[in-house]
């Protein structure tokens, strides 16, 4: 199958400014993607080149095989972009806005309306009848996830599309984009990795203008974080203690009173086999054995917290 | 060009559903409304206050219809031109800054489209409000002065909507080629006082587009001004103009 993005040392310089170094990324077809990283580290500017909004200086940048350089209408067609800071004809009506955009794709008569009405009530806009200019920072967001539906998209490309909003306003756009997820591949930008871990499959983390890492959500999680095993025995820590540091997969270990150790490990599975042994093997009696769940956030910390 | 139709409408709609749809038709049927009258008093109001100095006796012949037609198409030299440079000064920089233009050209339209339209939708607001100035003009003319023909009038108003649509091309460049609207309707201006200087030049009046500043009052004060290459270069200059202003556009980042 095409992959739905494809990039391959994309470089995008601003003056002395190198805001892409190289990035390469392949976004699978039908995957909700998330394009991870910290503010500054090129995520608009690799969409707004993807959108052809903007030139790569150097580099390729394909969407469902077709070059976006010159963004082709045949490209355009498949995509629906929301920006990061979508501007709006603030006096049209919602209803207006989608009618228009959907003209834009060439979109008439029942088609047109039955796309509007279904994306109104998408978007729990049906009975607005305020112009936009009028609307919350969460309506407009909402609206902006709808007029990017308005072509029924291969491809829905969503900039920060839940950074600003209200815990309410982030929850409507993030159902939105799940229920949008089984019908078009996904590819939204955010830092806000809650919203990821919610409804992403895949990620890639971009930092210093290059994609680090790209895995599914759980392999990330087990390839780039080390994990946290709870050891508590009823005695015989030290002993233990010292036995297991010179284990190759312990990277760290912490006591916590008497009877308990924090063991940080690169390997879980090996761990949760090892350790056990290790317990009845120094004759200590096992009281109990926690691993500790990794975060999406120690995965993003570790991979561009040093960077910053 | 793809979405050109829909644009335009947009556009259009726009135009009624904003600010635009008072301040241009406003400013020229103001000045329309005032220039007949205007031309009538003018002369009576220099004689009353030439002959309250002592010693001082000034005559003007009596003022006809042509003053009238003459005021209008001063107004819209001096007035009107500059409305055009500082609204239009932000024609397409406006929907840049504004974030629209990064909405609408993610999807099926062309860029030459965005600009074509936009210079399109306003061409027809100013023929609209010049063409209602000039009625309005032609009423009250004939109302004040019992006299007024319509086809001086016509012609003096078409040839200045020559210069207008000029300079509405010029601003559509510039907007495309500055980011900020203040720095196109002051480089505007400036092109605009350039074409000024340019009329105490002779060959300049009669070669370049420089001509179509003075000839709409001379036209319409009854005079013969040389039109066929101020209109031929003013055209040629016009569309110059849109063109480059759509293709600077097409490799625009946005």
């Amino acid at each position: 199958m095409t992959a739905a993005i494809e990039v391959q040392g994309l470089v995008k310089v601003f003056g002395r400014c190198r805001a892409l170094d190289g990035v390469d990324l392949t976004v699978p077809a039908g995957s909700v993607f998330g394009f991870l990283g910290p503010n500054g580290s090129g995520k608009t500017t690799t969409l707004r080149i993807l959108s052809g909004l903007a030139r790569p200086s150097a580099g390729r940048a394909r969407v469902f095989g077709r070059d976006v350089v010159g963004a082709t209408n045949e490209v355009r067609a498949d995509i629906g972009y929301l920006p990061d800071v979508p501007g709006y004809y603030g006096w049209m009506t919602a209803p207006e806005f989608l009618r228009f955009a959907g003209r834009l794709f060439g979109l008439s008569g029942r088609v047109l309306e039955s796309r509007v009405e279904a994306l109104l009530d998408l978007a729990g806009l049906r009975g607005v009848t305020s112009r936009v200019g009028g609307f919350s920072r969460g309506m407009k967001q909402r609206l902006g996830v709808a007029q990017a539906l308005i072509n029924a998209p291969r491809l829905l490309m969503l900039d920060e599309p839940t950074s600003a909003l209200d815990p309410i306003g982030r929850k409507e756009v993030l159902d939105m984009i799940a229920t949008v997820g089984g019908r078009a591949t996904v590819f939204f930008s955010t830092h806000i990795l809650a919203d990821v871990e919610r409804v992403c499959d895949t990620v890639a983390v971009l930092g210093a203008g290059r994609v680090l890492v790209q895995a599914p959500i759980g392999e990330l999680k087990r390839r780039y974080h080390d994990g946290n095993l709870l050891l508590e025995v009823t005695d015989g820590a030290d002993v233990l203690a010292a036995r297991l540091a010179h284990e190759p997969w312990v990277t760290g270990l912490q006591r916590r009173g008497e009877r308990t150790l924090v063991l940080t490990v690169t390997e879980m599975d090996v761990a949760r086999r090892a350790v056990p042994a290790a317990v009845a093997e120094q004759g200590c009696g096992l009281v109990r054995l926690e691993a500790g769940e990794v975060s999406l956030e120690d995965v993003f910390v570790d991979l561009v917290g040093g960077g910053r | 060009m793809r979405g050109l139709r829909a644009f335009l409408a947009k556009e259009l709609l726009e135009i009624v559903r904003t600010w635009r749809i008072w301040v241009l038709p406003g400013i020229v049927l103001f000045l329309a409304l005032g220039g007949p009258p205007l031309a009538m008093l003018t002369p009576r109001l220099l004689e009353s206050f030439a002959g309250s100095q002592p010693g001082v006796v000034i005559e003007f012949p009596d003022p006809t219809y042509r003053d009238a037609y003459a005021q209008w198409v001063k107004n819209l030299t001096q007035i009107v031109v500059f409305a055009i440079v500082i609204m239009f000064g932000g024609l397409v920089n406006g929907e840049v800054r504004a974030g629209t233009a990064a909405l609408v050209l993610t999807k099926p339209l062309a860029r030459p489209a965005f600009v074509l339209a936009k210079f399109a939708a306003a061409l027809a607001l100013l023929v609209g409000s010049v063409a209602l100035g000039a009625a309005l003009t032609w009423g009250l003319t004939l109302a004040v002065f019992g006299q007024a023909p319509v086809g001086e009038l016509a012609r003096a108003t078409a040839l200045w909507l020559a210069l207008g649509t000029l300079l509405l091309a010029l601003m559509t460049l510039l907007s495309v080629l500055l980011r900020s609207q203040a720095a196109a309707a002051g480089v505007g201006l400036a092109v605009y006082f350039l074409l000024v200087i340019l009329t105490v030049w002779e060959p300049a009046v009669r070669h370049t587009p420089a001509g179509l500043l003075a000839a709409p009052a001379q036209l319409a004060a009854g005079g013969a001004p040389p039109l066929a290459w101020p209109l031929a270069t003013g055209a040629l200059v016009s569309a110059a103009a849109v063109l480059a202003a759509m293709a600077a556009f097409r490799h625009q980042e946005l």
